[in-house]
């Protein structure tokens, strides 16, 4: 229907240009919709990546029985965790990374010999699902010399819990969020299409398809959009470099996120896309209604 | 050109605005529509140009019925009508170029061939110097002979008007039915609604008349001036 299509973006520039109020009104509704939807989604990826990487340091235990041989086991281990970082730890290592981990308290070991601790195996299994640490841990228990696994199942189990929760109640958030913006935004936006109703009454005199007089609405809807989508994603950038060091400082966590952590480009070409596209839907929305009316 | 056949059109609770009209006006007429305020004129007209749609009876335009038109056919229906309103109905924050460009615009013609049309308009209603200028600034009458310009843009085969001239004093007037009158020389079928009977007596054209939303009488304005005076 719309054979023109650079017609139809250049009477939306006309358009945008004659009535800058409106389309900024727009622009700023857009804005602090995909703002808020960007900020949400950053905080709930933020939050997963935390503790991802939390999780990253779960390391599986093989303690073993006393007389047992180190090397061994250590090779019998690797064997039956292939890709794994595995480190071996005597008995007398394991008694100092203790003191170290206690600091101040470290004299509550003085007198503690290196044969009070097994030797032991450790096994570092980033980002691990808990039905794969139990198989793995059955499995290692089954070494000849290994006397106990522990790979702290039940943090485990509540850290998968409530990731999947977590998820659940973010992608629910997200949609609400979603729905809310495109009823707000095509409200905003009918107010662009009501102010030129005379315009819109005038063309369709004139022999205007209901294709022609939409079309700039909708190439206003998306320019608004994605304009909206980039100020989100800027400002989105400008609240990470501001607010991640700071978070650094008083989070330990926050120091192990990569520097551009907790925006990476998907969602920040989500942002923009998000925008353009809530323009659109919503311009359509708003032109629909009007011309069916 | 135009075939109605017992054309009733009803607004709820009103008595009927037009009742039981058969009219037909063919290629090339040039015809009043006449009668007291209220009596249906402009009612007549906006089922023409589809503005409107009829409670019941036939709608027959180039031959094709309208009566029951589905909204995406419409404006394939208006781009062979020019329409003209006593109010003008420019847009003010366009230029007067740009408000007669409109219909060949919405026709997507390409707009080195729209700014050429455009100019030979402007110079057939004796307004090529206010091209830039935005409809506010000119009078009634120069507004008007815009109007009308942007209603023949496209060459439509039928032209309408309502009360084209009511808002005119007697010179202004005189312009717009001279533009009206050429339009209609050079083959384009014209209905102008109107109830000032100067201009009936001033042109001798077909006169059909209504009241109370039914057609009284149908002839040429000599006799219709004598039936009526
Ligand atoms: N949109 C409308 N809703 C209700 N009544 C209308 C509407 N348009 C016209 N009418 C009624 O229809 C009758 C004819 O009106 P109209 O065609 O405008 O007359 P005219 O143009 O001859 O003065 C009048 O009684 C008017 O009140
Ligand atoms: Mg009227």
């Amino acid at each position: 229907m719309m054979r023109r299509p650079v017609e139809a973006i250049r009477r939306a520039y006309t358009a945008l240009v004659r009535s800058p109020y409106v389309a900024i009104t727009g622009t700023g509704t857009i804005f602090v919709a995909v703002l808020s939807i960007g900020l949400v989604a950053a905080g709930l990826g933020t939050a997963e990546r935390l503790l991802g990487a939390w999780a990253g340091e779960v390391r599986l235990s093989v303690y073993l029985a006393r007389g047992a041989d180190l090397p061994t086991v250590g090779a019998a281990v690797a064997a039956l965790a292939p890709g794994r970082a595995v480190e071996e730890v005597p008995a007398a290592e394991g008694l100092r990374r203790l003191a170290q981990s206690l600091g101040d308290e470290a004299s509550l070991l003085d007198g503690v010999g290196a044969d009070a601790l097994p030797d032991c195996v450790e096994v570092a299994v980033p980002g691990i699902a808990l039905g794969e640490a139990k198989a793995l841990s059955r499995r290692l228990r089954a070494v000849p010399g290994v006397a106990e696994v522990d790979y702290g199942t039940a943090w485990l189990e509540r850290l998968e819990r409530f990731l999947d929760r977590a998820r659940a109640a973010g992608l629910g958030l997200l949609l609400v969020l979603g729905l809310a913006t495109a009823v707000l935004v095509s409200n905003t936006l009918r107010l662009a299409v009501y102010a030129r109703r005379e315009e819109i009454e005038i063309m369709k005199l004139v022999g205007a398809t209901d294709a022609f007089v939409g079309a700039p609405f909708l190439v206003e809807g998306v320019l608004q959009g994605a304009l909206a989508g980039g100020l989100a994603a800027a400002t989105l950038l400008g609240l990470q470099a501001a607010l991640l060091p700071r978070l650094a400082a008083a989070f330990g966590p926050f120091a192990a996120l990569a520097p551009g952590a907790m925006l990476p480009w998907p969602l920040l070409l989500g942002v923009v896309g998000g925008g353009a596209a809530i323009g659109l839907l919503a311009s359509a929305l708003a032109i629909f209604r009007f011309l069916r009316r | 050109m135009i075939q109605l056949f017992h054309v009733t059109k009803e607004y709820p609770g009103e008595p009927p605005a037009l009742a039981d009209v058969t009219l037909h006006v063919t290629k090339g007429e040039f015809v009043f529509l006449t009668g007291p305020s209220g009596a249906g004129k402009s009612t007549l007209l906006k089922l023409i140009f589809c503005a409107e749609a009829p409670t019941s009876g036939q709608l027959l335009l180039f031959g094709r019925n309208v009566a029951r038109v589905s909204p995406g056919e419409i404006p394939w229906v208006r781009r062979h009508i020019g329409v003209v309103f006593q109010d003008f109905k420019l847009l003010p924050e366009r230029t007067i170029g740009e408000n007669v460009a409109l219909p060949l615009e919405v026709r997507s013609l390409p707009r080195r061939e729209i700014r050429r049309k455009v100019l030979g308009l402007l110079r057939s209603v004796g307004l090529e110097h206010r091209a830039e200028k935005f409809p506010p600034s000119l009078s009634g009458g120069e507004q008007q002979r815009v109007a009308v310009a942007r209603a023949l843009a496209a060459d439509p085969a039928l032209l309408l008007a309502d009360e084209p001239t009511g808002n005119l004093d007697a010179d202004r007037t005189l312009e717009v039915m001279e533009l009206l009158a050429a339009a209609n020389a050079r083959g384009t079928t014209v209905v102008i609604a109107t109830h000032d009977r100067s201009l009936l007596q001033r042109y001798t054209r077909r006169v059909v008349a209504l009241e109370r939303g039914r057609l009284v009488s149908d002839g040429d304005s000599i006799r219709q001036a004598g039936a009526n005076p």
